[in-house]
C-alpha cells in the first residue's frame, strides 16, 4: 500500500522527518518497505523561457536558445524542433541528474557554450496522462503561466514523498490513506483531522436518484449496495494536485470523474463504480449471481465466461460489471458522459476473492473488497467522492442516495482484562497507558475495575478478545520492553521431558556412519516428473504417484515415490560438472498416491549411491550390513526383483517376511535412461521399519581361558554353489567347538577346472574346557570337508 | 707392580674404548681386555701365584677394573646401537604431505546439520521431538491454523494442492493441531520438516525447511517467548546473541511478532550476512491464538502458549556462509564437500 507524506498530512497534524515516521510505523507493525522521493532526480531543474532562438553557426541541426531562468538568462543549445520563441520548458541545469541516468554538465558544442539541457515528460518521469504534453516526441511544453524559475518538482507536484507500506491480512482497515494516518494518530497521540463530506445537492432540480436508477439486491454476497447519480457531467482532465496524488500512489490518472473514484479508493479504502447512466438498461440496476452462459466483456479488454459462482452488477438485460472485481467496457464513462451513476458497495470477501482468483483479474478493488471492507465505509465513500464531485465543479449532485443494506453497521463492545493482558504480556504496562493507546487508536476505551471497556469501531473488525487487546497495547507501547528483560526468567513449562524422534535418532547413526565411509548427504527436490516412473521401470504400487493440481512446472509436479530416483539424477548431475567416484546418500520420504481425495502413503527411506570404480556389490553389502547392525534387526537376503536393479546382482532385505529394503548394481536400461555409467550402485532401507524394532539387546556368553585355533581350508566347488551354504555347513560340522569363519580367497582359473572356483577358508575353533590338540583339530576339518564333498560335492584343493 | 699394571691397562682400556668407533672394533677391544689371552684375563690368571695377604687386595682391584671397563664397553655399545637404531630410523622417513590413504570420509547436508543441532539444543530444554505428514489435509495445515477458507491470510502462503482439500504442507504449523489434539499441557513439541510453496525464484525455492516449535502450560506469557528463543538462539549461534521483537501478523498467533536475531558474523555491528543492519530476520512467534487451542480442544481459559517458527534453509546459510539458497538442492559434491 502506497501513501504519500502530504496525503498523511492532510489527515493529520503529523510534521516529523519522514525517516522518522517510516520508522515509527515499522515498528508498531506498518513495515514501511520502502520510502520514496517523487523529486530525487528532478533537483537543479527548472521552469524556463526561450526567449530567443538563432542556428547555431557550426551546426544545421542544433539551435542556440536565450532562455530566461528567473534569476538570469542562460544559453543552451538543442537539437530539438519543436520549441519556439516564448515557449515556457522545463530547463535542467549543470548538477542536474535526471531519472534516465543523465547528468548535465557545462559542456561546448561545436564550439558554442551549452549551459544545461531542456527536459521531456520523458525524462521527468512523467507521460501524457499526467500532463500534457509530456507524451509528445519532443520537449515538454509548459503553459504559459508557470512562474519562471519555479523548481520544476514544484511547478509540476512531484514533491511527495511516498511510503510503500507492507499491510498484513488483519488490518484491511489499513489499506487507505485514512487507515495508515489513523496509526499515525495513535503513534504520536493526535488528533485525525475532519474529512470533507459535503457537497452541494442540486436544489433547483426536482428529480431524485429515482429517476435514474432503481436498485434490486438479488444476492445474499451483497451486504450494502449505495447509489447516486450526477447530471450535468463534463468530463475533462482532473486538476493537477488530484493527477499529483494518484500519480505518486501509483494509479494512472484517466479523467475527473474516473479519477475521484480512485481517489476516495485510496483515501477511504472504499472501492466505487461510476456508471454511464445513459447505459444502463432500463435505469434499473440488479445485484445478482450471474447466470450460466452470460458473458461480459471488461475494461482490460477480455472476455469472461460467467456463471452462478460470480456476482455482477447487471442492468435489466445483462452484466454491467463482475461485481468487486472489474467492470464492464459498455456501462463505463467516456467521454461523452453527461450522467453518472455512482455505485458504494461492500460485497462478501469470501465471493470477492474467488470470482478474482478464477478470472486471474487482481484490480485495486478487489484487492480491498476481498480483505474486507466494512460496511460503514460505503456511506462515507460516496460522500466523499460527492464532495470532490461538487467542489470540483464537475457536475450535479442529484437529491438523494439509494441505500440497500442487509447487514447493520455496528460499533461493538470488547471487555478486556487488564490482568489477562498482563499475563498474556509477561510485562506490567501501566492501566493508564493502555486506556490511552486504545483511545488513541479509535477504540473508544473507559476504565471499569479491573476491566477495559472497549467500544470497538466497525473497521476493527480483527479485535475481539484479550489477545488482540494485547497485541494493541504492545505494538504501539513498544516491543522494545522486552529487550530488557533478563532472559532466564522463563518459569512455566520447564518439567518436560524432553524426548527425541527415534527414526530422526537412527537415521543420525546411519548418517554419520555412511559420512565416515566417504558418502555426502544429498538433499533433494521432493518434487519430481511424472517420468520417473518410466525411468525406473517401475511396474508396482509406485506407479501412483502424488500429483499436483496446481504445478509451476512440469519437472516438478510429483512427488517421488522412490529414493532411487533423486539419487541417480544426482549423480548424473554431478558427473555433469566433473565430480568423480561419487557416494552419495540421502534421508527422505517417498509417497504413494492412494487416490486424489485421501493422504498418500508417507515412507521414509535412507538411500545411498556409489559411483566410484573401488566400489561393488560386496562392498555395498557391506554397508548395508554395517547399517543393519545397528538395529537389532535380523534379517534375510533374498534375489531381488527391484526393477531399476540388476536381476542378478541385487538383494532385498526381509524382516519378518517383510521388505524394509534392497540393494544392488543399477539395471543398465536405467542407468541408460539417467545418462549415468552401468557401474552404480544403489542401495535403500526404510527407516520408518527399522526405527520400530526394539533397542538393540546383547547377552555376553562366557570366553573360554584356553587359546582360539585356527586351521585353513581350500576347496574346489562348482561354480552355482553358494557361499552362504558352504558357511552353514561348516558351521554346523563345527558343533559347540564353532567360533569364527571367514571366507578369504575366491580363486577362478581353468586348472582347476571349467565353472569351478576355489575357496578358501579361515576356520577358527575354541574349546571352553581344553587347548585342542592338533589330533582334535584335525578331525573336525576332516568332518568339515567329508560333509561339504556329500553335500556340495567340495573336493580338497 | 700388579697394581700398576692394573691402573696402565684400565688408562689404556679406557681410551681405546672412547676413541672407538663402532661396534666391531668395540669388539676387538673386548676381546683384547676379556678374551682368552686377554690382558685381564691373563692378570687373572697370575692370581693364584700371588701371596695370601697380596691376592684378596688385588683379587678386588681386578674385580673394579673389571666392573669398569665391562660398564664402560656397555655403555659405549649401548651408544652404538642407539645411534645404529637412530641411523635406521632416519633412512625409514616417509613424505608426511603425501596424501593419506583410503579414509576419505564424506560430510551431512548443512540444512540436515542444522536440524541435528536444533534438534539437541531443544530435547535439552525439555522439548520433545515429532513429525507430520508432508502431503497434508487443509484442516491441518489452515482450518485449525485458524485460517478458513477464502479468508485473506491465505494470501500470505502459495499454496501446491493436490485435490480440493488435500496439499503440501505451507508450513511447519500444519502439526501443531494434530499434537494438540493428542497431548495434554504442560508440552513442548518441536517439529523439523519440509515444507512447500507455489513459488520459485532467485531467493525462494518451492522447496525448503522449518522448524516449528509449540510450548503449552498455565500462564505463558510473551516474557518466556523472550526468554526460550535467547537460549535456544544463544545456544545456536553463540553466548553473545541477542533477540528483538517486532510486530507483526499471524492468523495462529496474537499477539504476533518477527524475531530479529543479533548478526553472529558481525555481532550487530553490520555486514553483508546482515544487510549492514546487524540484525538477522529469522523466526516468526507469538502467543498462540486462543482460538486455535479452542479448536484442537484446548482450554483457553485455563492454558496458554507459545508458537514460533523458523527457516532452517536461511539459518544453515547464515551458519556456514552460503550466499544462494540454490546450492541446496543441487547437491553439487563441490559445495558439500566444503562442509566436512
Amino acid at each position: 500500500m502506497k501513501v504519500t507524506y502530504n496525503w498523511l498530512k492532510e489527515l493529520t497534524d503529523i510534521n516529523v522527518p519522514a525517516e522518522e515516521l517510516a520508522s515509527k510505523l515499522t515498528s508498531a507493525g506498518m513495515e514501511v518497505e520502502e520510502i520514496i522521493y517523487q523529486n530525487e532526480h528532478l533537483h537543479d531543474v527548472v521552469v524556463g523561457k526561450i526567449l530567443k532562438i538563432e542556428k547555431h553557426p557550426q551546426a544545421d541541426r542544433l539551435v542556440v536558445c536565450q532562455v530566461d531562468i528567473g534569476k538570469e538568462i542562460v544559453q543552451i543549445i538543442t537539437a530539438a524542433t519543436n520549441v519556439f520563441e516564448g515557449a515556457v520548458v522545463p530547463v535542467s541545469l549543470p548538477g542536474a541528474d535526471l531519472v534516465n541516468g543523465v547528468k548535465i554538465q557545462k559542456a561546448k558544442m561545436r564550439g558554442v557554450e551549452s549551459c544545461g539541457m531542456f527536459c521531456s515528460g520523458q525524462e521527468l518521469g512523467i507521460d501524457e496522462n499526467y500532463f500534457e504534453g509530456a507524451g509528445v516526441d519532443g520537449i515538454l511544453i509548459l503553459p504559459n503561466d508557470m512562474k519562471i524559475g519555479t523548481p520544476i518538482d514544484q511547478a509540476l507536484m512531484l514533491n511527495d514523498i511516498i511510503f510503500d507500506i507492507g499491510i498484513t491480512p488483519n488490518r484491511a482497515d489499513c489499506m487507505s490513506v485514512v487507515g495508515i494516518a489513523r496509526e499515525v494518530c495513535a503513534l504520536y497521540g493526535i488528533k485525525l483531522k475532519k474529512i470533507n463530506l459535503n457537497y452541494d445537492i442540486d436544489i433547483y432540480s426536482k428529480e431524485t436518484v429515482r429517476d435514474f436508477v432503481n436498485v434490486d439486491v438479488e444476492t445474499q454476497n451483497c451486504y450494502r449496495y449505495m447509489a447516486a447519480a450526477i447530471t450535468n457531467l463534463k468530463i475533462e482532465r482532473s486538476p493537477l494536485w488530484l493527477r499529483a496524488r494518484l500519480n505518486a500512489v501509483g494509479i494512472k490518472p484517466i479523467n475527473n470523474m474516473v479519477d475521484i473514484t480512485n481517489y476516495v479508493l485510496i483515501e477511504m479504502g472504499q472501492p466505487l463504480h461510476a456508471f454511464d447512466g445513459e447505459h444502463i438498461g432500463g435505469k434499473q440496476i440488479v445485484v445478482r449471481q450471474a447466470k450460466f452462459g452470460e458473458k461480459i466483456t471488461a475494461l482490460n479488454h477480455n472476455t469472461y465466461d460467467l456463471d452462478e459462482s460470480v456476482m455482477v452488477i447487471a442492468d435489466e438485460n445483462k452484466p454491467m460489471v463482475i461485481a468487486g472485481v472489474i467492470g464492464g467496457m459498455d456501462s463505463c464513462i467516456n467521454n461523452e458522459t453527461s450522467t453518472c451513476v455512482l455505485e458504494g458497495a461492500v460485497f462478501d470477501l469470501k465471493s470477492i476473492r474467488v470470482t478474482s482468483r478464477k478470472f486471474g483479474v487482481r484490480t485495486d478493488s478487489s484487492a480491498r473488497y476481498e480483505k474486507g471492507v466494512n460496511i460503514a465505509n460505503a456511506e462515507v465513500g460516496i460522500a466523499r467522492a460527492l464532495h470532490l464531485v461538487s467542489s470540483l465543479k464537475c457536475g450535479k449532485v442529484v437529491r438523494g442516495i439509494i441505500d440497500i443494506a442487509t447487514k447493520k453497521n455496528e460499533s461493538r463492545k470488547v471487555i478486556g482484562s487488564i490482568d489477562k493482558i498482563n499475563e498474556i504480556l509477561g510485562v506490567e504496562i501501566p492501566t493508564k497507558d493502555m486506556v490511552s493507546i486504545l483511545n488513541n487508536l479509535g477504540i473508544e476505551t473507559t476504565l471499569q475495575g479491573r476491566n477495559l471497556i472497549c467500544n470497538v469501531p466497525p473497521f476493527r473488525e480483527d479485535i475481539e478478545n484479550d489477545n488482540d487487546l494485547a497485541e494493541e497495547i504492545i505494538r504501539l507501547y513498544g516491543y522494545d520492553v522486552y529487550d530488557k528483560i533478563d532472559y532466564k526468567l522463563f518459569k512455566n513449562a520447564y518439567i518436560t521431558e524432553g524426548c527425541p524422534h527415534p527414526r530422526l535418532n537412527l537415521e543420525r547413526a546411519f548418517r554419520n556412519m555412511l559420512v565416515m565411509k566417504g558418502f555426502y548427504e544429498n538433499i533433494s527436490y521432493t518434487l519430481v516428473s511424472q517420468d520417473m516412473t518410466n525411468k525406473l521401470l517401475l511396474n508396482d504400487e509406485r506407479t501412483n504417484l502424488v500429483k499436483l493440481a496446481n504445478p509451476i512446472s512440469e519437472d516438478i509436479s510429483c512427488l517421488r515415490s522412490s529414493l532411487a530416483h533423486s539419487l541417480f539424477q544426482n549423480v548424473s548431475y554431478n558427473l555433469s560438472v566433473g565430480n568423480k567416484n561419487l557416494k552419495l546418500f540421502e534421508c527422505g520420504r517417498t509417497f504413494i498416491s492412494k487416490s486424489s481425495n485421501e493422504l498418500p502413503i508417507e515412507n521414509n527411506y535412507l538411500g545411498m549411491v556409489a559411483c566410484d570404480e573401488n566400489f561393488d556389490f560386496f562392498y555395498l553389502k557391506g554397508i548395508i550390513e554395517l547399517l543393519l547392525n545397528k538395529t537389532s534387526a535380523t534379517y534375510e537376503l533374498v534375489r531381488s526383483s527391484e526393477p531399476y536393479l540388476h536381476p542378478g546382482i541385487a538383494a532385498d532385505i526381509i524382516i519378518d517376511k517383510v521388505k524394509v529394503g534392497s540393494f544392488g548394481k543399477i539395471h543398465p536400461l536405467v542407468a541408460e535412461n539417467y545418462d549415468i555409467p552401468h557401474n552404480v550402485f544403489y542401495g535403500e532401507i526404510n527407516t520408518g521399519i527399522l526405527a520400530q524394532l526394539p533397542e538393540k539387546k546383547f547377552h555376553v556368553q562366557n570366553i573360554s581361558k584356553f587359546p582360539i585355533v585356527e586351521r585353513d581350508l581350500a576347496i574346489v566347488v562348482d561354480e552355482e554353489i553358494k557361499v552362504g551354504d558352504l558357511i552353514s555347513s561348516i558351521k554346523s560340522s563345527c558343533g559347540k567347538l564353532y567360533y569364527d569363519v571367514k571366507l578369504f580367497d575366491i580363486y577362478r582359473n581353468a586348472n582347476i577346472g571349467e565353472n569351478k572356483k576355489s575357496l578358501a577358508f579361515n576356520i577358527k575353533l575354541s574349546d571352553m574346557e581344553k587347548t585342542l590338540t592338533d589330533e582334535e583339530v584335525s578331525q573336525i576339518v576332516n568332518k568339515i570337508l567329508k560333509s561339504l564333498t556329500y553335500k556340495y560335492g567340495a573336493t580338497l584343493r | 707392580m700388579i697394581k700398576e699394571e692394573l691402573i696402565n691397562i684400565n688408562q689404556e682400556a679406557e681410551k681405546e674404548i672412547e676413541s672407538s668407533n663402532d661396534l666391531k672394533t668395540l669388539n676387538e677391544i673386548r676381546i683384547k681386555i676379556f678374551g682368552k689371552s686377554g690382558s685381564i684375563t691373563i692378570l687373572s690368571k697370575g692370581m693364584r701365584d700371588l701371596s695370601n695377604d697380596d691376592r684378596p687386595i688385588i683379587g678386588a682391584l681386578i674385580n673394579e677394573v673389571r666392573s669398569n671397563l665391562e660398564n664402560k664397553l656397555k655403555q659405549k655399545e649401548e651408544f652404538f646401537k642407539n645411534q645404529e637404531l637412530l641411523n635406521k630410523l632416519e633412512n625409514e622417513k616417509v613424505d608426511i604431505t603425501e596424501p593419506s590413504k583410503d579414509c576419505e570420509i564424506g560430510a551431512l547436508h548443512p540444512i540436515a546439520r542444522v536440524i541435528d543441532k536444533l534438534t539437541d539444543i531443544c530435547v535439552e530444554l525439555g522439548f520433545s521431538v515429532v513429525e507430520g505428514p508432508e502431503v497434508e489435509t487443509d484442516y491441518y495445515n489452515f482450518e485449525a491454523m485458524n485460517i478458513p477458507k477464502n479468508h485473506p491470510s491465505r494470501d500470505m502462503q502459495d499454496t501446491f494442492f493436490i485435490s480440493e482439500n488435500i496439499l503440501l504442507r505451507s508450513q511447519t504449523s500444519a502439526v501443531q493441531a494434530r499434537e494438540m489434539e493428542v497431548r495434554k499441557p504442560p508440552f513442548k513439541i518441536i517439529c523439523p520438516g519440509k515444507t512447500y510453496r507455489n513459488e520459485n525464484d532467485s531467493t525462494h525455492s518451492p522447496i525448503f525447511h522449518q522448524l516449528e516449535g509449540l510450548v503449552v502450560d498455565e500462564k505463558i506469557s510473551m516474557a518466556d517467548l523472550k526468554a526460550m528463543l535467547t537460549i535456544i538462539m544463544k545456544k545456536l549461534f553463540g553466548e553473545d546473541t541477542t533477540i528483538r521483537f517486532r510486530p507483526s501478523f499471524f492468523p495462529f498467533t496474537e499477539p504476533s511478532i518477527e524475531v530479529d536475531v543479533s548478526c553472529p558474523n558481525c555481532h550487530g555491528r553490520g555486514c553483508s550476512t546482515c544487510k549492514g543492519t546487524g540484525m538477522l530476520e529469522l523466526l516468526g512467534a507469538g502467543i498462540v491464538n486462543p482460538k486455535v487451542l479452542e479448536i484442537s480442544g484446548i482450554d483457553s481459559k485455563k492454558y496458554s502458549g507459545f508458537a514460533f517458527g523458523f527457516g532452517l534453509d536461511r539459518t544453515a546459510m547464515i551458519l556456514n556462509d552460503i550466499n544462494n539458497i540454490r546450492y541446496f538442492y543441487k547437491n553439487d559434491v563441490r559445495f558439500l564437500k566444503q562442509m566436512k
